[in-house]
């Protein structure tokens, strides 16, 4: 509600400050450029426009202030003589108004100008219309500095006022200063108020909240009042006492029996005589505070009897209120704050007082009666005559007698503090298990076992299961078994498998040949391969395979032999029956991969001679090869002796001195220039044996070989073989 | 603590190890390690790639039904604790664990039964058709035997000495 929160008042500027705020933002709001050259109605409407808008920022500002500051007659009379207390109403109100007049002028000012700008005819002159009128209307709020300044205070004030609500339920606390007012505030509420031993320690009102019976209670703490006549009374002074009458609270007359606040009973006393008109239909406790210092009983007659005296007059209050004159300790209470000894029973006794009061007085307003017509309680018609107590389960009354007897039951807190505090003891979360045998209480049960989580598997039926399971495996393997036995049948003998494999291997063996021999353009040499390069069709090697298959090879090999040729002397053939000597030769791709790049080097280094070489059975193949090769084929050995350059020179000349067909005795001609000596004899063939020998002993090498003064030793027998057959010659 | 399967490849996830991720329908997706997180973050279904038991199940390479499987099934209402039923449990697993084991690799053998007879067959077949790469038909009508021959080679003693220098 607006009237109990002044925080929400807008900040009042002061004259300066204001006068600051709306010129400049007059100036950032309109538009500032105007030159001279421009229409005169354009020139009058700019300047008419800032006159304008300036008082309208004026009219706002001040209309603002004034509504949102209270007006004292239409708040609540509490708040509204706190205020008059505290700022003087008059100052208030005269403040207030100067700023309406303010705001009065500056309309006025506008106005005015306005009119007279209408009728500018030049920039200057429109300017310095529009000049003066904000130069009036700044000097108006200048005069109202003061004012503003004043209420600038007044809210700053205003904000800080304790938000009390009038109408709610009250409590208020009143007494001498230093009486123990605000400790006793202390205690009830979570309000912190200063105490402290000097007088005047709460100069304003405090409020604390309260709970008893399920209601909320403001308990509000006054600063002290002393006994002086009512206009001496200072601003402190008179905020609890407005507090006091026109708060419909219950009121705690605070009594400081032992006089230590520097005060005497009588003299508390005769302040309750006097403020008594106050509490007026209000219910009233007296209460006897620091009695841990000066029991209620101790003290002496005359202070008793005052005392008495103001317990009466609490009591009239009571009877005032219309409630019948109950117990007589409601009205007369001692405590000691200090102690704590008593002040329950005083907020208790407070609250059921106003508690019954607001009730009775709720209950006698005419509103009451509507309310009570429409609200019916319904009370189910009794059936029978049967009585039907509430039912208490045995179990619960006996806990209930058990606890009123019991002092107080062990708790895990204990045992814990007992068995070395929090780090040390950690309580036992299994002993209050529910199990079939205690015995288990301490088991620990894994939760994983061999990548299975054990609690997926716990069945109460799982040993059935189990069993039913094993038989089922007893079967399926029994089945299993039969079917094993069947599908024995199939296997190779080893022998069957050694040949298997044999035949695995040879096919593996066929297929990296031919990979090797398939022609891609890696593989081919450049030189193409007339001849068996590789050196592979051997008699031997022939022989070799076929004996691996389980035929004889012998006659094979003759008839190949005796179809042979004689061939150049072929050295790298030789070289190949002197490896391995098996038919399976090509083990690896190594040897063959050296065979080859052999035979490819030679054929390299060969340049010449592949042309004249004769494929057996195809024939010289031109004039050239058929007037190169007659020598070379008829008498190979005897080409060899020639060094490479003379066989140059040689073809040449051969081929220089005549075409066609040449005679054997032409050739002769042709080279016996280059021998020392040349002598012809014929000798057969089957005489023949050693030269034959000799050649082909002389074909298995590599490199040249000379026998000097010797022969090669196989070739010996030979000899004596064919001197036996040639006879002296 | 519990033992999880990973999402992608249905191995177990040990407590500490692997990552899970939570969607924002909040379907939790565990993986054991980061080779089927990442998998699973290129979108990759498991159904598909070759190694995960997923595929290996829906191909029918792994046993997919089994009264076995029936005995582990998450329980959500715990058991009031009995020892004899913890120590008839424990047991149990072992003995459940060896039975789904063994027929696991039965199924896997009865697959492979097919291949294992094809093969035979075929040997046989290549006995049959590939003998005269290694023995000679002729050879073979006189000793029908499977006897491999032994290679005959003319090589005198001689020679092969003479030839040693030459074999570097």
């Amino acid at each position: 509600m607006v009237q109990y929160n002044f925080k929400k008042i807008t900040v009042v500027p002061n004259g300066k400050d204001f006068v600051d705020i709306i010129l400049s933002r007059t100036q950032r709001q309109t538009p500032t450029v105007v030159h001279k050259g421009y229409a005169i109605s354009r020139l009058r409407q700019f300047y008419m426009r800032k006159v304008k808008y300036t008082q309208q920022n004026f009219h706002e500002k001040l209309s603002t202030i004034i509504e949102e500051f209270p007006r004292l007659d239409d708040i609540h009379p509490f708040y509204g003589d706190l205020l008059h207390v505290l700022y003087n109403k008059d100052h208030y109100k005269l403040a207030l108004g100067q700023i309406n007049t303010a705001r009065n002028l500056i309309s006025k000012i506008a106005k005015d100008y306005v009119k007279l700008l209408k009728y500018g005819d030049s920039l200057y002159r429109c300017k310095s219309l529009k000049v003066a009128a904000l130069g009036r209307m700044c000097t108006v709020i200048k005069r109202i500095g003061p004012s503003l300044a004043y209420l600038e205070q007044i809210r700053q004030h205003m904000a800080r006022l304790p938000s009390i609500d009038p109408n709610t339920r009250t409590i208020l606390i009143c007494g001498y200063p230093n009486v123990g007012k605000s400790s006793f505030m202390n205690k009830i509420t979570r309000a912190d108020v200063d105490v402290q031993p000097y007088a005047f320690t709460t100069k304003s009102l405090f409020v604390g909240h309260t709970d008893y019976k399920y209601l909320r209670y403001q308990v509000i703490d006054t600063p002290g009042i002393l006994d002086r006549p009512f206009e001496d009374r200072n601003i402190i002074e008179m905020c609890s006492i407005t507090a006091l009458a026109h708060l419909r609270a219950a009121v705690l007359f605070f009594l400081d029996i032992s006089g230590s606040c520097g005060y005497s009973i009588s003299q508390q006393a005769a302040l309750f005589h006097s403020i008594k008109s106050l509490f007026m239909n209000k219910p009233l406790i007296i209460v006897c505070n620091k009695t841990d210092l000066q029991p209620l009983d101790g003290i002496s007659e005359e202070d008793r009897k005052l005392v008495i005296e103001m317990k009466t007059e609490a009591m009239k209050t009571v009877i005032g209120q219309g409630g019948e004159p109950e117990n007589e300790e409601g009205v007369l209470l001692t405590m000691s704050t200090l102690t704590e000894d008593g002040v329950i029973a005083v907020k208790n006794a407070a609250c059921e007082r106003l508690l019954n009061q607001r009730v009775e007085l709720k209950m006698k307003s005419k509103k009451m009666n509507d309310f009570r017509n429409r609200i019916h309680v319904a009370l189910p018609k009794p059936r029978d005559q049967k009585e039907r107590p509430p039912c208490i389960p045995q179990a619960v009354l006996e806990a209930k007698a058990k606890q009123a007897e019991e002092e107080k039951r062990k708790t895990e807190k204990d045992l814990e503090e007992e068995n070395g505090g929090a780090g040390v003891y950690s309580a036992s979360l299994k002993k209050n298990y529910i199990l079939a045998s205690d015995e288990w209480k301490e088991d620990v049960l894994p939760e994983i076992l061999d990548g299975h989580n054990v609690y997926d598997f716990i069945d109460p039926d799982i040993l059935l299961r189990l069993e039913e399971l094993e038989r089922e495996e007893g079967l399926r393997q029994a089945e299993e078994e039969a079917d094993d036995f069947e599908m024995d049948g199939e296997e190779l003998s080893p022998e069957e498998q050694e040949a298997l494999a044999e035949i695995r291997k040879k096919k593996n063996l066929l297929i990296q040949q031919h990979r090797m021999k398939k022609s891609t353009a890696e593989s081919r040499p450049v030189v193409p391969r007339k001849f068996d390069t590789d050196r592979k069709f051997t008699t031997g090697r022939m022989g070799r395979q076929l004996s691996s298959l389980g035929l004889d090879p012998s006659l094979a090999i003759n008839r190949a032999r005796s179809k042979s040729r004689g061939r150049k002397r072929e050295r790298s053939v030789e070289r190949g029956e002197a490896d391995g000597g098996d038919a399976m030769d090509i083990d690896g791709n190594q040897a063959s991969k050296k065979l080859r790049l052999r035979s490819m080097s030679r054929s390299r280094s060969r340049s010449r001679p592949p042309i004249t070489e004769v494929v057996p059975g195809e024939g010289l193949k031109d004039s050239a090869q058929k007037s190169y090769s007659y020598i070379e084929t008829k008498a190979p050995v005897l080409w060899e002796t020639f060094h490479w350059k003379d066989r140059q020179a040689l073809r040449h000349e051969i081929k220089l001195c005549s075409e066609g067909e040449r005679s054997f005795t032409f050739y002769i001609k042709c080279l016996f220039k280059r021998f020392s000596d040349c002598r012809f004899c014929f000798t057969s063939r089957e005489n023949n044996g050693v030269t034959h020998a000799v050649a082909a002993t002389g074909k298995r090498f590599l490199l040249d070989v000379y026998w000097v003064e010797e022969a090669p030793p196989e070739t010996m027998s030979l000899a004596d073989a064919d001197r036996k057959n040639v006879g002296p010659s | 603590m519990r033992i999880e399967k990973c999402w992608f490849c249905s191995s177990t996830v040990y407590p500490g190890h692997g990552i899970q991720f939570v969607r924002n329908d909040a379907k939790i997706f565990r993986f054991c390690r980061s080779k089927c997180h990442k998998n699973f973050k290129m979108k990759r279904n498991p159904r598909k790639v070759k190694w995960t038991k997923a595929y290996r199940r829906l191909h029918g390479k792994d046993m997919t039904q089994d009264s076995t499987f029936e005995f582990e099934r998450k329980r959500n209402r715990p058991e009031r604790y009995d020892r004899n039923l913890a120590e008839n449990t424990l047991k149990a697993i072992k003995k459940i664990d060896k039975i789904r084991s063994d027929r696991a690799s039965d199924h896997i053998k009865n697959r492979l039964k097919t291949g294992k007879v094809q093969r035979q067959k075929e040997a046989r077949k290549q006995l049959e058709q590939g003998i005269h790469l290694v023995k000679a038909p002729l050879a073979l009508a006189q000793d029908s035997s499977l006897h491999l021959p032994k290679i005959k080679v003319n090589v005198s003693q001689a020679q092969t000495e003479g030839n040693q220098p030459m074999e570097e």
